[in-house]
């Protein structure tokens, strides 16, 4: 029996695996079909990979051994997370009562290497990003625990593989309002935690407004591989959770459930293209404004579902 | 011998060496620091022996005791085994790292001072925690506060030492004067016995307004000496003074006891009322906030780390307040994790924040230099140190894989559970428990990339700044706190196992069977090695997949940092850790009023351009301070006689004969006055002896049948108790 699953398992990791620069491929396809133009090859961010995979890195003097380590211990924690995170079925591979927490630290695991690494090249830019990097992700926390501490008193769970799903389908209807409200904050917490605008512009080239960009400056090689790879992951696995919190699949869809989770997840990339392509970046300092509205939407879903619960 | 008299007998012995030896330094602190290392080994095999349920009974003991009141009863039961280990660890890795820390005092002298008060200290710290009496208590308790006084003052011709010293000892005397007394008053009157263990059944038959009156003495008292978030106020003035191992010392164990009086506390009441746990939830979560906001406001190291005390005895009294309220609601099984949660993270805390305030003490050592923003870059000239400042840093943040996050983790899974099972607004308190833990772990995150980063990454910022080697016996205290944050957090499920006896003082066991969720995660505490072996895994895949990239391409030179184009960047020109946290403080700045003098460029040729930052301590500036200011006014009032507290001598001065043309007997009050103001000793000795002889005049003619009261004893000894002291 656990052969079987864990045989049917296999395609959905490999899929996943594979999915997330796709995913980027799809933002990046809308927003140039938003400006006319045809934009780069489908297989092109799996190309930029690969290049970067074969090429040498170059080291600055300032470095140590953090800035070399940031990268992979970043990415090893977003793919610890992958375990837990329901991605395309809503299975997981290492759930466990509790695991929600889990994930979110490793999120913040991934994020103290990545600007340790930055302030490591010892250099301003990287400095300011980094600075902006842990003040938005700070003050995104409260609204992601928010938002779970919903889905959990709706499923009455603490494992994410369980939090989502029937479970939750079958809730839906009493608590629809409430997790309305956390879909929207998830999309703020979205946005910001893939460095997306209206929070922060990937295509900019002016350094002085980046952060996501400006903390990868100095990394180049197989190193950029792995943030390149990194935030198309973190993309893919928050996204996935915003869809498992949206639209809740109910177990009658048998096989039909990964299939059209995969395209629910192409959706909203191009939901994202569709953002970036219609809207300026926000200023820096109006960014907090921002994320403490994704907590006072979820404060909202939480009093909601606390009174539901307590009718 | 009993075993709990084995680290006193040692550490009275190591005092006594040192205080005679002091004629040799080195010999002198040698002997000390090893009885401190000994009797370190020594607790902690007193503490595992309640924990893994080898004697129970056994490891009690009671001595002769000289005093008309109380006994000298020791006792070693599972919440005492708890703070044994967490003294046992932190002593003896303070005593191996004091070894080279103190050699540079050697030719200063006094190190022998040093030593013996380390000793005391530590047999202070096992007195309180076992003692099972409350004059033996009271009594460590006290030694304790002057040892720890001593220590904080060690460098007394520091004038921020003294005023860190006083501090200290004035607010922990307040609370203790003010609050604990009374308490153990109170408790002693309501019991009949001095007794620790008679509390228990004596305190079932009381009142609950006894209980909450009782309860919150205790609280005002016992947060004083942790650190509780108005009362905080000595932490940061304490701590960066003291020397390292003090610190250490303070910030990892003594203020520990104060939880461990408040758990002390617990065990004696029957489930308090919710609206106690709500306000313990609230000290919890103002405490936890504020600390680490206040932390990232700081620019020197130790201060910043003493702030981070404050954040984490937040986190601690969290998940005391949850287990409170779910023990209050019949919710045992969430009770248990709470507590869990908050025993394990004392643990926890105690081992990376004395790293990290060793490791701080090493940078201090090895530079001469505690102002975050004049270091840097010294991952480089000093690499053991950054790799365990490094450890302590992601554990205190409470990030996987070490030692942080488990007990965090299962201080969330009680808050969870808690909106679980609680309906309504009782849900609004762990659910805004929850959204506080979530914003201070990610103010922690914030506060430690800045520290360490600014300290350890980059440039060197003033290349004046010689960097010594570390001895290698600080080193080894260090790696000594290093591996069990590790190691707890790689096999949580055992060390949650140990936690259980403890908490079994306070909750009773689960009997009907309906463990639940929250039982489901304290066995599911094993699961977390599987995901750290995973993520282990995955670190091991990608770093031989790396290497292996980097081998196979082309090798590049190592160049400079990519300026944007600039192409002769300084090490001043560095983002420093005012501008890294000014993002957050100003976002945060309607609670935290922060000062920010700029002054910026001005002109085609700019001549000067400044910014400053400065954060007050809300507590110190606007409460206690005015607070004190009006005591020391009152105290002038008296003292002088006179409505403005200016003493009126200093007015006279060159006039004429100020008594002359006055009537005798104003003359004569005048000379009384003057004579009591003046403040000779002896007149003030007179001046009691009076009072005492009125007060009895006035007893004996009032109260002529007090003889024959039914029983006088238990009034009798809650008075003279208070004398005693």
């Amino acid at each position: 029996m656990s052969i079987l699953r864990t045989s049917l398992a296999i395609p959905e990791v490999l899929a996943v695996v594979a999915l997330p620069p796709m995913l980027m491929s799809v933002i990046a396809k809308t927003k140039a079909w938003f400006g006319g133009q045809t934009g780069p090859p489908w297989l092109q961010p799996y190309w930029d990979l690969l290049k970067l995979c074969r090429k040498g890195a170059v080291y600055s003097e300032t470095t140590t051994w953090i800035f070399r380590a940031g990268p992979t211990v970043s990415l090893a924690a977003l793919l610890t997370a992958a375990t837990m995170i329901p991605v395309l079925s809503g299975g997981t591979i290492l759930g466990f009562n509790g695991d929600v927490i889990l994930v979110a630290y490793l999120f913040a695991l991934g994020r103290m290497f990545m600007v340790l690494a930055a302030m490591d090249t010892g250099s301003s830019f990287e400095g300011m990003g980094a600075s902006r990097e842990v003040t938005f992700g700070t003050m995104s926390e409260p609204a992601l625990f928010l938002s779970f501490v919903v889905m959990a008193i709706a499923t009455g769970r603490l494992e994410l593989g369980e939090m989502v799903g029937p479970r939750l389908f079958s809730a839906w209807p009493s608590i629809g309002p409430a997790m309305l409200l956390v879909v929207g904050a998830w999309m703020i917490v979205l946005l910001t935690e893939t460095c997306r605008i209206p929070v922060d512009d990937p295509a900019t080239h002016l350094e002085l407004t980046m952060i996501h960009e400006v903390m990868a400056l100095d990394h180049s090689g197989p190193d950029l591989a792995f943030i390149t790879y990194g935030a198309a992951l973190k993309f893919t696995l928050l996204g996935a959770l915003l869809l498992h919190a949206a639209i809740p699949h109910p177990a009658w869809l048998g096989i039909a459930n990964a299939p059209l989770r995969l395209l629910e997840l192409g959706l909203l990339a191009s939901v994202v293209g569709v953002l970036e392509s219609s809207m300026a970046r926000l200023r820096l300092n109006r960014v907090p404004l921002f994320l403490a509205g994704a907590t006072v939407l979820a404060g909202l879903a939480a009093v909601l579902v606390l009174a539901r619960s307590h009718a | 011998m009993n075993p709990i008299l084995l680290p006193i007998a040692m550490l009275a012995a190591g005092a006594v060496w040192a205080t005679l030896s002091g004629a040799w330094p080195r010999a002198s602190l040698a002997g000390a620091l090893t009885a401190v290392a000994g009797s370190g080994l020594a607790c902690v095999r007193i503490g595992l022996l309640p924990l893994t349920g080898n004697s129970t009974d056994g490891s009690g003991i009671s001595l002769s005791w000289p005093l008309p009141l109380g006994s000298a009863h020791l006792q070693c039961d599972g919440l005492s085994g708890w703070f044994m280990i967490v003294i046992g660890v932190v002593s003896l890795s303070v005593a191996l790292y004091s070894w080279g820390y103190m050699r540079r005092e050697i030719a200063r002298g006094s190190v022998s001072v040093f030593g013996a008060l380390l000793c005391l200290l530590t047999a202070t710290l096992v007195v309180v925690v076992c003692a099972a009496d409350v004059v033996l208590f009271l009594v460590g308790w006290e030694a304790m506060t002057l040892c720890a006084f001593f220590l904080i003052g060690f460098h007394d011709r520091d004038p921020e030492a003294r005023r860190g010293a006083w501090m200290y000892i004035v607010a922990t005397h307040l609370g203790t004067a003010l609050c604990l007394l009374p308490m153990f008053a109170l408790l002693v009157r309501c019991a009949g016995t001095t007794d620790f263990t008679t509390f228990r059944s004596a305190l079932a038959s009381a009142a609950e307004r006894d209980h909450v009156l009782l309860f919150l003495l205790g609280l005002i008292g016992f947060g004083a000496k942790a650190g509780f978030m108005p009362m905080h106020v000595w932490l940061p003035a304490a701590h960066p003074v003291a020397p390292t191992p003090a610190s250490a010392l303070l910030s990892g164990v003594v203020i520990k006891t104060g939880i461990y009086g408040l758990l002390r506390l617990l065990t004696w009441f029957p489930p308090l009322p919710a609206s106690c746990g709500v306000l313990v939830l609230i000290l919890g979560v103002v405490g936890g906030v504020f600390g680490v906001l206040y932390a990232l406001a700081q620019h020197d190291l130790k201060r910043l780390l003493a702030y981070h005390s404050v954040e984490n005895i937040g986190i601690i009294v969290v998940g005391i307040g949850i287990g409170m309220l779910a023990q209050q609601s019949g919710h045992l099984s969430v009770a248990t994790l709470g507590y869990a949660g908050a025993l394990l993270h004392v643990l926890n805390h105690a081992l990376f924040k004395a790293l990290l305030f060793l490791s701080a003490g090493a940078v201090i050592f090895s530079t001469g230099c505690g102002r975050i923003d004049r270091l840097g870059g010294l991952a480089r000239r000093a690499p053991v140190n950054a790799c365990l400042f490094l450890v302590g840093a992601v554990a205190i943040c409470g990030l996987p894989p070490l030692n942080g996050f488990v007990s965090e983790w299962l201080i969330y899974g009680s808050l969870f559970n808690s909106a679980f099972s609680a309906t309504g607004a009782a849900a609004a308190g762990p659910v805004v428990a929850v959204v506080s833990l979530a914003l201070m772990g990610g103010l922690a995150l914030a506060c430690f990339a800045k520290v360490f980063a600014v300290v350890f990454l980059g440039d060197p910022r003033d290349p004046a700044l010689w960097v010594r080697p570390i001895p290698g016996s600080m080193t080894a205290g260090m790696v000594l706190l290093a591996v069990p944050c590790v190691v707890i957090g790689l096999l949580p499920g055992s060390f949650v196992k140990l936690v259980i006896p403890g908490i079994r003082q306070i909750v009773p066991p689960i009997v009907d069977g309906s463990a639940g969720v929250a039982e489901g995660m304290l066995t599911a505490a094993g699961t977390l090695s599987w995901l750290a072996a995973a993520f282990a895994l995955f670190l091991v895949v990608l770093t031989l997949g790396r290497r292996r990239l980097t081998r196979t391409a082309a090798p590049s030179p190592r160049s400079r940092t990519w300026g944007c184009g600039y192409a002769y960047p300084t090490p001043r020109m560095q983002y420093t850790a005012s501008s890294f946290a000014w993002s957050l403080i100003a976002s945060f700045r309607s609670l935290l009023w922060p000062d920010r003098h700029h002054q910026p460029p001005r002109g085609a040729f700019p001549q000067g351009s400044q910014l400053a930052t400065h954060t007050f301590d809300l507590a110190e500036h606007d409460i206690f301070a005015p607070l004190l200011r009006g005591a020391a006014r009152l105290c002038a009032m008296i003292k002088t006689l006179t409505w403005t507290g200016q003493a009126a001598d200093a007015k006279q001065n060159g006039t004429a004969d100020p008594q002359a043309g006055k009537r005798p007997i104003a003359l004569i009050v005048h000379h009384v006055l003057n004579a009591l103001r003046r403040g000779s000793i002896h007149i003030y000795l007179g001046f009691i002896v009076l009072t005492l002889i009125t007060l009895f005049v006035i007893e004996a003619a009032f109260s002529p049948g007090v003889h024959s009261a039914v029983d006088p004893r238990p009034i009798h000894r809650a008075g003279s108790e208070g004398e005693d002291r």
